[in-house]
């Protein structure tokens, strides 16, 4: 890439540590780090590491269109207050609730603030707090709130409000499983205490997360517990109001159309270090539309109807990349297709010879390659190629081979009837196949019941609503769909992953109601690790164990792309935190 | 004795009115079968349905590729393309193939909405019209109650109730089609019921299922059928409107609605996807409404009369 943009636009001195980086000579961490020395801002450092591409660490974004200038960064333009940043959105919106949201959504990174945040490298940073240590045994973390913490009410938010939040959390939320290691939360004066049962190197991700996004406690106890200390399941906290700590103040809550945050003029600053605006944020407001129409999310940007869009139809990714106007960022995605066989089905899937016959007979590349127009990869493990944990070994596994297939599935005890289907002990392979009504994943789900046909398997898909398809997939025994294909999007693929594959998981969100012992015992290995050497260890143990036992099949991953009209400056996204953060954005008059 | 000879004049009497109404009605359908040789909107139309039907029953044998195949390195080809006569979808499915088993579902779904329609139309209308009281309000409640109902919503109360596919969505539209012909087929009863051969054949002491069924069914056949024909068009479009929301036939079976809904998001990239079903699904309509314009045009002399001018004179 030339970096002659970047030699006028910065100087001598970032367009040569931009080729350093761009032939390695450097990795990303030294190179964000010599940017900052350089005098670089954090947002047009990420705007450089955009450019530059091609880095050597997992989670590098390609940028096209209009990022190869320097249209985003600040260059001699001054951030103009006002306006309403109006984002499209290729999914439904939960609601504004940590607590008890089974799912977060960009509006969370406007109204909340987490205690940290992961900068654009990948490295933790405080956030809420303005300042975090961890004791050298790993059993004790301390996170310093500064004074004059307030939430969008103006209650003041200090440690023992955030501690007590965090109690909430593992009392009430249904992912705090998530951070099993952690025992206690305390204050101690204007520090929050984190007393893990063990030293755990994984501690602090979930912190990151939107699940762990800081809230008002004292309202949202007032507005959603009952006098019993249970949810009251009508509680309109995150419909209709919700009080949070970031640059935001939720404001309207409509599903399937739009959520609207507006500018909280009280907004008591960040000590988020990577973001230049410490202080309210330059927006008045952000629009999310909820565009679940794949091919309006593209339309709608280039007819200007939105300023920025997350996730556009693969098959439009090129033609906006080509659009001068936009710029298009690419992240290779912690996500992933799986599909769930539930063992309860014991008929179906309780062998692994059989699992591993359906597996090879999976041409993930060609799903990747027709489905997402290349903007992905296969998964033959649990994760994406692309994560830092990644084990290659997994490779080893899942390969697309039918020959090998039929072989398996021979092994197994199925013998193919007069009509094509297998069958095996008086049971024929034809089995229920739940998937949710949604572009890709029914694709996806179509392309896989095909393939499994092929080798005798009888696949009949059942495609329902998204609320229908989790109902049936978080059932209890043979009350669950006997298959049926998920998505996961989460910053840290080994936390989520260990929830779909823990038996003490089942049936939610187990789904596969999975028992295997190797993979328990790697979860514990990974809960316990207290160097990166061990968690690296569990991680990959867990990743072996679960390509080869298969409590479900990995398909592929898909990339992360987000798209903004040129007009649109400091709306950086970066893979490490899912969402883009507002409080740098500005939109040019 | 007088008993007897009235016994014998009114079998005298119920023979010949018998025998008078056959010969009308071999008379009558020699007449029909003219008028509609005659009629060129409903020739047209009946051979474009002719033709549909036989792409829609043989076209798939024929062809020889099954509609689920695969290539995902041949994915949205356009029609012309190598081995694909009408192009390849997004997992590289011929589209050919796929229209066919789609215009089969189609007409599965029609043939299937109209006969339950038809049936259960005609028997309730001819009910409610002729047996009157406690059956005519009952009846009519129920119809009027359904009627009521958008065609949509008792689809997704149907799909509710019994899930996804094709047998919800048959008995959703064929409910509402059901409604619209008994009350069509009420009206017409009610209109007999005071023609002067009902009155005979009651006076003749002829039983109420044998009046029914000997003089009042064959006079409504004809209206309920030109009705029917026109429901027809209207279960191609719903079934095509339900499965383009997704509560049609469900995937890998192909759907003309439901193929026009997976192609709308590949519209730049090749809009044959979905405009190919949805041209399908215009001729299937435009084909079955000229057979139920046609044979209204058949059956019913004063609307023949009407397009001729001659009520204008």
């Amino acid at each position: 890439m030339g970096n002659s943009w970047m030699r006028e636009e910065f100087g001598q001195e970032v367009a040569q540590l931009a080729e350093q980086y761009e032939a390695k000579k450097i990795n990303r961490r030294d190179f964000m780090k010599r940017l900052g020395m350089a005098g670089i801002g954090v947002t047009a450092a990420a705007t450089i590491l955009a450019a530059c591409g091609g880095g050597d660490d997992a989670g590098t974004p390609t940028t096209a269109g209009a990022a190869a200038a320097p249209t985003t960064t600040e260059g001699p333009m001054q951030p103009v207050t006002g306006g309403t940043l109006r984002e499209g959105y290729n999914r439904d919106v939960s609601k504004h609730d940590p607590l008890t949201t089974n799912w977060y959504d960009p509006a969370f990174f406007a109204i909340y603030e987490a205690i940290l945040s992961n900068d654009p490298s990948g490295a933790t940073v405080p956030q809420f707090a303005s300042d975090f240590s961890v004791s050298d045994d790993g059993l004790e973390y301390r996170f310093t709130i500064p004074e004059g913490k307030l939430s969008h009410s103006g209650g003041t938010i200090d440690a023992e409000m955030v501690a007590e939040f965090y109690r909430a959390v593992q009392e009430f939320s249904f992912i705090a499983g998530l951070a099993a290691p952690v025992d206690t939360y305390d204050a101690e004066g204007n520090e929050v205490v984190v007393k893990m049962k063990n030293a755990w190197i994984g501690a602090l991700g979930p912190h990151k997360t939107g699940y762990w996004r800081i809230i008002n406690i004292n309202t949202w106890k007032e507005s959603t517990l009952t006098d019993e200390g249970e949810i009251n399941v009508e509680s309109t906290y995150g419909t209709e109001f919700a009080d949070g700590t970031g640059p935001f103040t939720h404001e309207e809550w409509v599903p399937g159309s739009h959520v609207l945050v507006n500018r909280w003029e009280d907004y008591p600053g960040t000590q988020t270090p990577f973001l230049e605006n410490k202080g309210k944020a330059y927006l008045d407001a952000i629009r999310w539309t909820v565009i679940t129409e794949s091919g309006q999310r593209a339309t709608q940007l280039e007819n200007g109807d939105i300023d920025t869009l997350i996730g556009p139809a693969p098959q439009d990714i090129s033609r906006l990349e080509s659009n001068s106007d936009l710029t298009t960022i690419r992240h290779p995605e912690w996500s992933g297709y799986h599909l769930a066989m539930n063992r309860d089905y014991d008929e179906f899937f309780g062998d692994v010879l059989t699992r591993q016959g359906l597996s090879h007979a999976l041409d993930r590349q060609g799903m990747v390659d027709a489905i997402l127009f290349g903007n992905g990869a296969p998964t033959l493990g649990p994760f994406p190629t692309t994560d830092r944990q990644y084990e290659p070994a997994v490779e080893e596994f899942n390969q697309f081979d039918i020959d090998l297939a039929n072989q398996k599935l021979d092994e197994a005890g199925w013998v193919l009837g007069a009509d094509g289907v297998r069958e095996r002990a008086g049971f024929k392979f034809e089995f229920e196949y739940l998937v949710e009504d949604e572009t890709v994943q029914k694709a996806v789900a179509e392309a896989v019941a095909q393939q499994f046909s092929v080798v005798g398997v009888d696949a009949q898909l059942n495609v329902v609503d998204r609320a229908v398809a989790f109902e049936f997939q978080s059932g209890e025994g043979r009350d669950a769909a006997p298959m049926s294909l998920f998505f996961w999007l989460w910053p840290i693929p080994l936390d989520v992953l260990i929830l779909f594959g823990g038996s003490q998981f089942i049936p939610v969100p187990n789904f596969s109601h999975a028992v295997e012992p190797r993979i328990d015992a790697a979860i514990e290995t990974w809960l316990a690790s207290a160097t990166d050497a061990e968690a690296q260890a569990a991680s990959s143990e867990f990743q072996l164990a679960w390509a080869e036992q298969l409590p479900y099949l990995p398909i592929m991953n898909q990339n992360a792309t987000f798209v903004h009209n040129n007009k649109v400056h400091g709306w950086q996204p970066f893979v490490w935190n899912l969402y883009p953060y507002y409080n740098d954005t500005w939109i040019e008059a | 004795m007088v008993a007897e000879q009235t016994s014998t004049h009114i079998e005298e009497w119920n023979r010949q009115l018998a025998e008078y109404e056959e010969s009308q009605h071999v008379d009558g359908f020699k007449r029909v079968l003219s008028r509609m040789r005659r009629n060129k909107l409903l020739v047209l139309g009946s051979a474009l349905g002719l033709v549909l039907l036989g792409a829609g029953i043989f076209g798939p044998w024929i062809s020889g590729v099954n509609y689920t195949a695969q290539n995902f390195q041949k994915t949205h080809l356009p029609p012309g393309s190598e081995g694909y006569l009408l192009g390849s979808d997004g997992l590289g499915r011929d589209i050919a193939v796929r229209l066919f088993m789609g215009l089969r579902v189609s007409l599965i779904v029609a043939a299937g909405v109209t006969a339950l329609a038809l049936v259960a139309g005609i028997v309730l209308g001819m009910a409610s019209g002729f047996l009157g009281g406690w059956t005519d309000r009952g009846i009519r409640g129920v119809v009027d109650f359904v009627w009521g109902f958008p065609l949509i919503l008792v689809a997704v109360l149907f799909a509710g109730g019994l899930g996804e596919g094709l047998f919800p969505v048959i008995l959703a539209v064929g409910l509402v089609n059901t409604a619209a012909i008994a009350r069509v087929v009420r009206g017409e009863v009610l209109a007999l019921s005071e023609k002067e051969f009902i009155e005979a054949a009651r006076a003749g002491g002829l039983s109420t299922f044998r009046i029914m069924w000997r003089h009042i069914f064959p006079n409504i056949l004809a209206p309920a059928l030109v009705l029917a024909s026109y429901y027809v068009a209207v279960a191609v479009i719903a079934e095509a409107a339900l499965s383009f929301i997704g509560l049609g036939a469900q995937p890998p079976t192909p759907s003309l609605g439901q193929m026009v809904a997976d192609g709308r998001n590949f519209l730049r990239l090749n809009h044959w996807e979905s405009t190919l079903p949805g041209i399908t699904i215009v001729i299937l309509v435009l084909s079955v409404s000229l057979i139920g314009d046609g044979l209204r045009d058949v059956f019913d002399p004063r609307l023949r009369h009407e397009a001729k001018g001659i009520d204008r004179e």
